[in-house]
């Protein structure tokens, strides 16, 4: 919906603006030409991110963006996994999933994680009745910046992201993750955008003071 | 767990362009065709072709194919008593084709392979008197076709009298020859496959990468831009095709032609087709994993290569696969390959060629294809409209029984004992993303017995 209000507002104003073509005064012209003002990012629940960041902490990333259905809050309907490992690094996990067959089925999976103290890449275990050690995250195929934040973009995950396109960056001395799950209805050149559009729309929160 | 996979993501290419048109991209997408030896020869085998470029990659001798590749298979509408005019036709026909076009990727390449349902059906005394015997296997060089264990239950075994492969660079000559094959009315055709090869080894995007993308096929972005294969590596190398006349019949010495020449300078063709899971393929194994896989287990090569020397001193024996599989419980696909499809020692043939140790034998014509599983079939399941990544595997060998040895290979049934797989295993090289769908034999008579074989006798 929020896209769609998005894509309606220049709508509306160029109607008014087609109504009002012989009137239509300078100052709005310059309100059509001028760039958009960058609109302020809202986590959609601040205090569940704010809780998991003092719980941890360390500062952590709430999307103020997730492909319809999903809302980035934790403990609503599409947030499958909350979870805090001992050594205080997090999976959020939202998924939507739909499992009618063509056009109506289809999964949108998007997990964060933080690993407060660590930039290294952590260890995953294969399973099955070889398993082995490999790096959680590998296969680095570029990167990508959004709104300052660079991201290495990995395509072969373990464990959660099996399946995913993932960012990882490092800040403040912590390693950070964002994936998305390459499955229908979307591509993998429609993951790699979506995780853009994620990646600008994330919204720092830190510990509170007291903790 | 999740739900989406292969069978459902078939549907998600559904609204790209449909496999058959998608071939047009080929031209489009290239500018002419590649430079080529301007002397080519018509020589005394069928599926050997001349004037094929080499060009370098990573320091390696590549072969560069043609870029057009079709198969047309058939049964033959004729009986015994049409045959003699029949063989008079299509060899004028082919006699026609090597007039008009030179036989070399810049020209036109013909392959007329025979399958065992013709020599049974209407040569069948001939046939049981003139068929090159295989020594080791104590049969005959061609038999039908047989699943391995990592073959799908489901794996058709095809009953084809002729399979006719037509190779070039050019796609209007491939249409000519076809319409005149066509128009003798010799056949019943039965499937038509395509496909197309060409590594960016001039630079720039390569034909599959370009084409899996276009085609929207799961996994096509993620396979490398300049790659031959959608599989990420080069298969053309020189070092790892059979040199020379090396798959002929007679060459190393495997025929008995049982006292007649006919045969010699003829070979063996296995002709399948198989489905390439791209999307596991980069999503599920990272780069180590994969060069593990297509090559052998502890094999360090620099990021991002997808030219990996094969030559005669990196060849794998039994006793190195096994090695490499205590100690990484894995095969690798070229490795476990090479146990049975490498020269074990130099060998002196009769024409008085060297045939160094760790030569390859066999001689591959496979292509890179999008048809699902193929570009037109009479059966109407054969013939789907969503593009899936894939090869038909095209390989000439002195025998059957010799290709039967190295395709067990691939399935970890070395020479002195089987390494256990269970079907399909991610350690087994490429098995756990490759499903074989068709398969089949023929005989590949000299050019001078092209034309319905044994016919005149």
């Amino acid at each position: 919906m929020a896209a769609m209000k998005a894509l309606l507002a220049p709508a509306l104003l160029l109607c008014v603006c087609g109504l009002l073509a012989a009137g239509c005064s300078d100052q709005a012209k310059k309100a059509v030409a001028a760039p958009p003002a960058a609109k302020a990012l809202v986590c959609p629940d601040r205090p569940s991110w704010q809780h998991l960041a003092d719980r941890i902490s360390a500062p952590v990333y709430c999307p103020a963006w997730l492909p319809d259905p999903l809302i980035g809050a934790i403990g609503n309907r599409w947030n499958n996994i909350n979870s805090v490992s001992p050594d205080r690094s997090y999976l959020e996990s939202f998924v939507w999933q739909e499992t009618g067959g063509g056009a109506a089925g289809g999964e949108l999976h998007v997990n964060l994680r933080g690993y407060p103290g660590r930039t290294k890449i952590p260890t995953c275990r294969t399973g099955g009745s070889e398993s082995r050690n490999v790096p959680c995250f590998a296969d680095a195929n570029g990167s990508v910046t959004e709104r300052g934040l660079t991201a290495t973009l990995y395509t072969v995950n373990q464990d959660a992201d099996e399946w995913h396109a993932l960012l990882l960056w490092r800040r403040y001395g912590n390693l950070y993750t964002l994936s998305e799950h390459i499955a229908p209805p979307l591509t993998y050149n429609h993951v790699i955008r979506y995780l853009h559009q994620e990646l600008r729309s994330l919204v720092l929160v830190r510990p509170s003071a007291a903790t | 767990m999740k739900f989406t996979r292969r069978q459902v993501l078939a549907g998600a290419a559904a609204s790209a362009v449909g496999a058959t048109g998608i071939y047009e991209l080929v031209d489009q997408l290239t500018s002419g065709s590649p430079k080529r030896p301007a002397d080519t020869v018509a020589l005394p085998e069928q599926h050997l072709l001349d004037g094929v470029r080499i060009v370098e990659s990573n320091h390696i001798e590549v072969l560069v194919p043609p870029l057009h590749h079709e198969i047309h298979t058939a049964k033959l509408a004729v009986d015994r008593a049409d045959l003699s005019d029949a063989q008079s036709e299509l060899a004028r026909t082919l006699d026609g084709l090597d007039r008009d076009y030179v036989p070399s990727p810049a020209g036109l390449g013909v392959t007329v392979a025979w399958g065992l349902p013709y020599f049974r059906r209407l040569v069948p005394a001939a046939a049981r008197r003139y068929l090159p015997h295989d020594r080791r296997a104590n049969k005959p060089v061609i038999f039908d076709a047989q699943r391995f264990p990592s073959d799908p239950a489901g794996t058709r075994l095809e009953a084809n009298d002729v399979a006719i492969l037509l190779r070039s660079d050019t796609h209007a000559h491939i249409d000519d020859a076809a319409k005149r094959l066509h128009d003798t009315k010799l056949f019943d055709f039965t499937s038509i496959r395509r496909g197309f090869a060409g590594g960016g080894f001039d630079g720039g995007q390569s034909l599959p990468k370009r084409l899996a993308v276009a085609a929207g096929v799961p996994g096509g972005e993620l396979i490398p831009d300049a790659s031959e294969l959608f599989l990420g590596f080069t298969s053309t190398q020189r070092a790892g095709m059979g040199p020379g006349r090396i798959a002929n019949h007679e060459t190393l010495g495997y025929v008995d032609f049982r006292g007649s020449d006919y045969f010699r300078e003829g070979t063996h063709m296995h002709l399948s087709h198989i489905e390439e899971d791209l999307e596991t393929w980069y999503l599920n194994f990272d780069f180590d994993e994969r060069v593990a896989t297509a090559f052998r287990p502890n094999l360090i090569v620099a990021p991002e290569t997808q030219t990996v020397r094969q030559g005669p001193r990196d060849v794998s024996d039994s006793a190195a696969v096994r090695r490499d599989y205590e100690s990484s419980r894995r095969i690798g696909h070229s490795a476990s390959i090479q146990t049975t499809s490498r020269l074990e020692r130099d060998f002196v043939a009769t024409d008085g060629t060297v045939y160094a140790k760790g030569s390859a034998i066999p001689i591959r014509a496979d292509f890179n294809t999008l048809d699902n599983p193929f570009s037109w079939s009479v059966r109407a399941d054969e013939m789907s409209p969503t593009p899936v990544a894939g090869v038909h595997f095209v390989v000439f060998n002195p025998t059957g029984d010799d290709f039967r040895r190295n395709r067990l290979a691939m399935d970890g049934v070395l020479p002195g004992g089987k390494i256990p797989f269970a079907p399909g295993d991610r350690n087994q090289g490429f098995n756990s993303i490759l499903q074989t769908t068709h398969r089949q034999n023929f005989l590949v008579p000299p050019r001078r017995h092209r034309s319905f074989p044994l016919a005149e006798l």
